[in-house]
């Protein structure tokens, strides 16, 4: 920021060329692909099939957006994707608050021997537990329902928040806490009441990794929940492809509903989501 | 004053009905209590499925024939090494892993020296950076599918502008694995260069004007201060972008389905067809611990490396 103040520029693209350049080059590293598939969900298929092909839609139309949502049920697709990852999300919070309170505040032991173990699951392979997951969701009857993913999704961030929240919780006083406790609160009562809503900045952050990461799962949701009405939006996105036919102005429109609601989230929260990403980064 | 007594043993009156006190408890039960939850969910999704998972590779169980599960010992591992599939997507695998991690690395780099630039406005940059960290894989798996279509691809039609002859990229096996290769480099290394750049902007302005004053050039610079600044950051970031390529999956699943045949299939995408498609449990299971083999291979030097630095 204090480069920013030195330059004493406000516009984006004031200064020496070479900054116009860096910046061209990383908007459109960045955008052009969202951009380009957005485009394509404008055109009319006759405008598709034109040669040499067009770069911005003559006639923009939206039927293949009223066209995504008829074709397939792309309602049901994004409802799944939401309430699954919103789950999940809420599950690996719960459980990561409590396990990174243990870790930060008591003096356990076998601290560094847990601290280890976890970040031994963070990098931990989920596609080969697809076998034994496969089996198991299978016997417990969980194939085609939301369980089987949420169960999954939260183990897959669950070391990633827990490692975050660990360092989010070292950084708040103790004395904040003991005078809590001093007050009457629990132990339990000043984490929910003082170290959780000091941490509410940090607990969001972990928030939207681990709802993120979920959004974007296939391979499992792929694999256990092959009934329509329960497709998360990457699978669901399949079922548009005909035998031999590919819709690419409708797969496109379908494409955008999915990105916009991560992409809010991402403009919303940017600088939040990149100190949470880069925490591991730097610290470890 | 008194008041202020008084409302505290208001509320420590309030706060001493039976679950409290079973909460407030010696530092020893509690954090038991508190590490229960994880250590559940761990204990079901990983532990018990990691140990079922060798188990079953030692079983012929397929679901198709009915049968009931066999113990046949060995025998799927001797079958994994004479079945060229196995062989061919475990090799695509590893390359991709050697082509698409440093390349990602590179690019990551080169995207976070010009992020690094002092910009007026902060917000456009960062912003490309997310959004294909964000995109899921399965989603720039088809949008780069569309990109590398060969009648109506934007690939094909700047070819074109340049008086070069487009190609079908998905009928030839290299020209395929290149299209999934630059893919998986474009999806991954908008994260290794917010990684970088995140390293970068640690790095104090100072020790480049002192730099400057001993009269280093910007490349000397880069090789003698960036660089060995940023190992830490970057060391972190490579191991955990070779675990994950090692589990390549959504993208060539999305752009090719594997083919033309079996070319760009990966060794996910075997486990995948072994077990979801074919019901082949057994083989399945031999296949995945394989993988895990490798992979634990890639996190055991991790575990060393942040030993070693504490």
């Amino acid at each position: 920021m204090s480069q920013v103040a030195s330059s004493g520029s406000t516009s984006f693209f004031s200064g020496k060329p070479l900054r116009f350049i860096a910046a061209s080059i990383l908007l459109v590293n960045g955008m052009f692909p969202a951009l380009w598939i957005l485009f394509t969900s404008l055109k009319t298929e006759a405008e598709l099939t034109v040669k040499p092909i067009t770069w911005l839609p003559h006639q923009p139309t939206l039927a293949n957006y009223m066209q995504a949502f008829s074709d397939q049920p792309l309602h049901i697709f994004l409802f799944n994707s939401f309430m699954v990852a919103l789950l999940s999300t809420c599950l690996t919070l719960l459980v990561s608050v409590l396990a990174a309170y243990a870790l930060a505040r008591l003096n356990l032991k076998y601290r560094g021997l847990i601290l280890s173990l976890i970040i031994a699951v963070s990098t931990f392979p989920l596609v080969t537990l697809l076998v034994p997951l496969f089996e198991i969701m299978r016997a417990l009857n969980l194939l085609n329902s939301w369980i089987a993913l949420i169960l999954p999704y939260t183990v897959l961030s669950l070391p990633v928040c827990t490692l975050m929240l660990v360092s989010f919780f070292e950084g708040i006083p103790r004395d904040l806490e003991n005078a809590a406790m001093i007050d009457g609160c629990t132990r339990m009562g000043a984490l929910f009441k003082v170290v959780v809503p000091l941490c509410a900045p940090g607990v969001f952050t972990a928030g939207i990794l681990a709802f993120v990461n979920a959004w974007d799962e296939f391979l499992l949701a792929l694999s256990f929940n092959s009934n329509p009405a329960l497709r998360t939006l990457p699978v669901g996105i399949q079922l548009y492809q005909g035998e031999f036919a590919f819709p690419w102005p409708v797969i496109s429109a379908a494409l955008v509903v999915g990105i916009v609601p991560v992409a809010i989230l991402i403009v919303i929260f940017q600088e939040r989501v990149v100190s949470g990403l880069t925490a591991g980064g730097i610290k470890g | 004053m008194t008041t202020q007594t008084i409302a505290t043993s208001d509320r420590i009156e309030k706060a001493q009905p039976g679950w409290v006190k079973l909460l407030d408890m010696s530092d020893r039960a509690l954090a038991v209590l508190l590490l229960t939850p994880a250590a559940v969910l761990l204990t079901l999704i990983i532990v018990y499925p990691v140990l079922r998972l060798g188990y079953t590779s030692f079983f012929s169980l397929s679901l198709t024939s009915g049968l009931p599960a066999e113990f046949v010992g060995f025998e799927n591992y001797q079958l994994m090494f004479t079945d060229p599939v196995f062989w061919e997507t475990t090799w695509n695998t590893v390359l991709i892993t050697l082509i698409t991690v440093p390349g990602a690395l590179i690019v990551g780099m080169a995207l976070a020296l010009l992020a690094n630039l002092p910009f007026g406005v902060q917000w456009p940059v960062r912003l490309s950076l997310l959004i294909p960290w964000a995109l899921p894989l399965s989603f720039a798996g088809l949008i780069f599918a569309w990109f590398f279509h060969s009648e109506y691809g934007v690939v094909n039609d700047v070819l074109a502008r340049f008086g070069i002859e487009g190609v079908i990229w998905f009928n030839s096996p290299n020209l395929a694995f290149a299209a999934i290769c630059l893919t998986i480099i474009w999806k991954t290394s908008s994260f290794m260069a917010l990684i970088i750049l995140a390293g970068l902007q640690t790095i104090p302005r100072s020790l480049y004007e002192a730099a400057d004053v001993d009269g280093a050039g910007r490349i000397r610079q880069f090789f003698e201060i960036t660089l060995p600044l940023l190992k830490p950051a970057i060391v972190v970031a490579l191991i955990f972008r070779t675990i994950t390529a090692l589990q390549t999956f959504d993208i060539p699943y999305m752009m090719t389905g594997g083919g033309p045949g079996t070319s760009t299939s990966t060794l996910a995408m075997y486990i995948h067809q072994n077990t979801v498609s074919f019901l082949d449990l057994g083989y399945g299971s031999a296949l995945a611990v394989v993988m895990f083999a490798l992979s634990m291979c890639v996190t055991a030097v991790y575990l060393r490396i942040i030993r070693t630095k504490e």
